[in-house]
């Protein structure tokens, strides 16, 4: 049984508020984080991208699980923001992390699903015992149109899981994805910022996906919502994993734990990854967890996870936990964001 | 050992718009020959000092490019040291001399800095730091602010004493009519203006300048009046130090150790003592480079440097008048010019040519001259 | 900025200094900027000090007025500098508030 060995999460410290935003384009939106949902939103700094986000994260990882970098042998970061259009975002977070040359690395893109595209993808390589760890990212500098509605919520973070068969911290008891061509939300090669089709983003997109993954897993494993602790699903905003989960028949207090959308924002590849490490930071063993991620374009990717008694002494050596990143952060104005804009598309 | 300084040229420093780096080449050197009496196929080698030439208009070879405009055919070299180029070009042309290779030699500094944007100039300077301080986006101002930053935590200097080298340096170019920037200043206008790097605002640092300095230095020591002057100068001790390009690998942030290194040798090799000094050009790029330099030189105790400049010991008519050209911060800082202009202006003192910035009885003059944030320094002592 | 060879060397080396804790011993704000870090000003740049080794790099996700000497810092690999749109981008060391 291939499980979750270790895992990070990195969510850069600065923070702006919504209304913050909305004053820099001169709309003055009554209530706007209340309306939203999103009372702020993590900010990169201008040296920070996908690379060093996923580096950090990857680092939590590997120091809390104690694993040997040299004993990774598969490595995928799934992002929408990967630093270059050709030339893997992976391989310079391998060597970072010293993993030597005996691996495979992938990009994925998947939109806000490639993270978890990745843990399906590599966990193969250690169930045909071609790998005794392997190391799933999802990490993104979320970009979005300046002064588009998107503005308010798309964030940055990471997470980074180290998958393996032995003294794993939560198993993954299976996993399945519904994906389907819909064309909610892209970005062509060359543009700077995506687009999206509006209302079509949420029934055919996010409801349709999740709905469907997450039914074709509970068939699958034979289980119903209120048999598991926790559930996780992708967060684009605060109102539709909140949707999703009631429609499913999960209660508030199932998502409370994973629910960080509030007070980090979107940040598209890591959020439903987040989402998990926040809620593996406070189970306990035996607890079942059910993680359905989305990514536009679009898919949805399911899981069953139930930790193992191992979970509760990795809390112990866990110092960077969710909630405590979250709590630690410094407010910023738009000039950062305005500075970021200006480095990133070379106004 | 004995070398005369055989005639002295300086240009204008300033922003010389209408010159290029050769013009002003040409005239420093045409008027040093001429000053030297000597005919220009009496120039048996030049020796050219600049640093960033090269990088900034893609022209190398700057040895043959000065010799030729001079229509010179004889030996020529560019000697590079970051800010020291002109103190090392003295150095090697006394040793050339030394050797009996040549009698003449032309020694020649020479900077042109203001065709290029402050950024441009900025990065370009950090050619004399190490690779890790320019991944550090670090900058000149930068380094010696983290030097004047440890000062101050170590010793309690204060902003008021750096302010004080600068309002010291600014009076003496006002005396001067070569200078960059020939006015005084306050120590409120030190104080207030733009901060560049903390805790340096723009007037704790030398400015961006064009210019170029040359002397004839001559191994024939009879007694040729040069014009208009009472005494023939000597330099009678040269010496050269290094230490790490980086200023993170030195044994320490509040000393510039190779200045000590230099000075010593250099007064050894003169056969005289610090205080047999009247008069002396250090580098002050920086207000606390002026600061260090009197500690490290040995002129005052370590960490009261501040005290010294501030009590008034290095202004004319003090006990040791220190940079009465003005110093790299008043009279300009065209790099490779910097060591030669040292030279010049202490040559005059001795040859009691200065004029309005005449130090009394100067007889004996030092010059110091530091490359990078301390990796090169070379110590010169001139006697009548 | 450095050409892809010399990037490619450079990173060969961070490796060693994951994790890694230093004091910081002085410290300066940076408000003119040489080529390719313009877009970062002010930004602080120290001298840290590392198991045995001496290094000057620049301090993120902190104020200049919350720094004290010999305080704990640690290594954090960033972006160093702005690469150009066709250039290899270069990581490197910085450090932050441990």
């Amino acid at each position: 049984m291939i499980g979750i060995v270790s895992y990070g999460a990195y969510i850069p410290r600065f923070r702006i508020k919504p209304s913050q935003i909305a004053q820099a384009w001169g709309k003055e939106i009554a209530e706007i984080e209340k309306s939203l949902g999103v009372y702020e939103k993590a900010v990169a700094s201008y040296d920070e991208d996908a690379i060093t986000l996923s580096i950090e994260a990857s680092q939590r990882a590997l120091e809390a699980g104690n694993i040997n970098p040299k004993e990774i042998s598969g490595i995928a970061i799934g992002s929408e923001s990967h630093p270059y259009a050709v030339k893997p975002s992976s391989t310079t977070v391998a060597e970072i992390l010293g993993m030597g040359n005996d691996y495979l690395a992938a990009d994925l893109e998947f939109a806000c699903k490639a993270g978890t595209a990745g843990i399906q993808l590599l966990s193969g390589l250690v169930t045909q015992g071609k790998a005794k760890h392997v190391l799933a990212i999802g990490s993104d500098v979320a970009q979005s149109r300046p002064a588009d509605v998107l503005e308010y919520t798309a964030s940055s973070a990471s997470a980074a899981f180290v998958l393996g068969k032995q003294n794993t911290i939560a198993d993954i008891l299976d996993f399945t994805s519904f994906s389907s061509d819909t064309p909610d939300f892209w970005r062509r090669d060359n543009e700077k910022f995506p687009s999206h089709a509006g209302r079509f983003t949420g029934s055919p997109a996010y409801f349709a996906h999740v709905l469907g993954a997450s039914s074709l897993m509970l068939k699958k494993v034979k289980m119903n919502p209120q048999d598991f602790d926790f559930c996780v699903f992708h967060m684009p905003n605060a109102k539709f994993p909140k949707d999703v989960a009631k429609k499913l028949g999960f209660t508030p207090k199932q998502l409370e734990p994973g629910f960080v959308v509030e007070y980090i924002g979107n940040p598209y590849s890591a959020s439903s990854l987040v989402g998990l490490a926040a809620t593996l930071d406070i189970a306990k063993p035996g607890n079942k967890i059910f993680l359905c991620s989305y990514g536009s374009g679009a898919g949805s990717d399911a899981f069953v996870i139930e930790t193992t008694p191992r979970v509760t002494s990795y809390q112990k050596k866990n110092k960077e936990t969710v909630k405590k990143q979250i709590a630690d952060k410094t407010y910023i104005d738009y000039s950062l964001i305005a500075k970021n804009i200006l480095t990133k598309y070379r106004i | 050992m004995k070398i005369k300084v055989a005639g002295t040229g300086l240009t204008k420093f300033g922003e010389a718009w209408d010159k290029s780096l050769l013009d002003l080449a040409q005239e420093a050197s045409l008027e040093a020959i001429n000053d030297s009496g000597l005919r220009i196929n009496q120039i048996d080698a030049v020796f050219v000092a600049n640093m960033l030439h090269g990088k900034l208009s893609n022209q190398d070879h700057l040895g043959a490019l000065v010799t030729s405009s001079l229509d010179i055919k004889n030996a020529s070299f560019r000697i590079e040291g970051a800010c020291a180029s002109g103190g090392l070009a003295v150095h090697l042309a006394i040793q050339s001399l030394l050797a009996g290779s040549y009698q003449n030699v032309l020694v020649l500094g020479v900077e042109k800095m203001t065709d290029v944007s402050i950024s441009e100039i900025t990065s370009a300077l950090m050619g004399a730091g190490s690779d890790m301080e320019r991944r550090a986006g670090l900058t000149f101002p930068g380094l010696y602010a983290l030097m004047a930053k440890a000062h101050m935590a170590k010793f309690g200097t204060t902003r008021n004493h750096l302010a004080a080298v600068s309002v010291k340096n600014h009076y003496h170019a006002s005396l001067n009519d070569k200078a960059q920037f020939p006015f005084e200043i306050s120590m409120e206008k030190v104080l207030q203006s733009p901060v560049i790097s903390t805790p340096f605002t723009l007037f704790d640092a030398s400015p961006i300048t064009d210019g170029a300095g040359a002397v004839v230095l001559s191994s024939d020591l009879s007694s040729r009046r040069m014009s208009g002057s009472i005494n023939n100068v000597f330099i009678t001790g040269s010496a050269v130090a290094t230490d790490t390009v980086g200023l993170a690998e030195r044994k320490s942030l509040v000393e510039i150790s190779a200045t000590g290194e230099a000075g010593t040798k250099a007064l050894k090799q003169a056969g005289i003592d610090l205080k047999d000094i009247k008069v002396a050009e250090v580098h002050d790029c920086f207000t606390i480079a002026e600061i260090l330099a009197m500690e490290d030189l040995g002129f005052c105790p370590k960490g009261e440097g501040g005290e010294f400049v501030q009590k008034g010991h290095t202004r004319l008519g003090g006990k040791l008048p220190v940079n009465t050209s003005g110093g790299l911060k008043a009279c300009g800082h065209p790099v490779g010019a910097t060591g030669i202009k040292q030279i010049v202006e202490v040559t005059h003192q001795l040859q009691q040519k200065a004029g309005k910035r005449q130090v009394n009885g100067a007889n004996i003059g030092l010059t110091h001259n530091v490359g990078g944030s301390g990796a090169t320094v070379v110590v010169h002592i001139l006697q009548t | 900025m450095n050409s892809p060879v010399q990037i490619w060397r450079q990173h060969k080396i961070l490796h060693q200094y994951l994790n890694k804790i230093g004091r910081l011993i002085v410290w300066t704000k940076i408000f003119v900027a040489p080529v390719g870090f313009e877009h970062q000003t002010p930004y602080l740049v120290g001298i840290v000090q590392l198991d045995k080794e001496r290094m000057p790099l620049q301090i993120v996700d902190t104020e200049e007025e919350k720094l004290k000497i010999n305080q704990k810092v640690k290594i954090v690999i960033r972006k160093i500098g702005k690469a150009k749109s066709e250039d290899v981008i270069e990581y490197g060391l910085k450090v932050k508030p441990a």
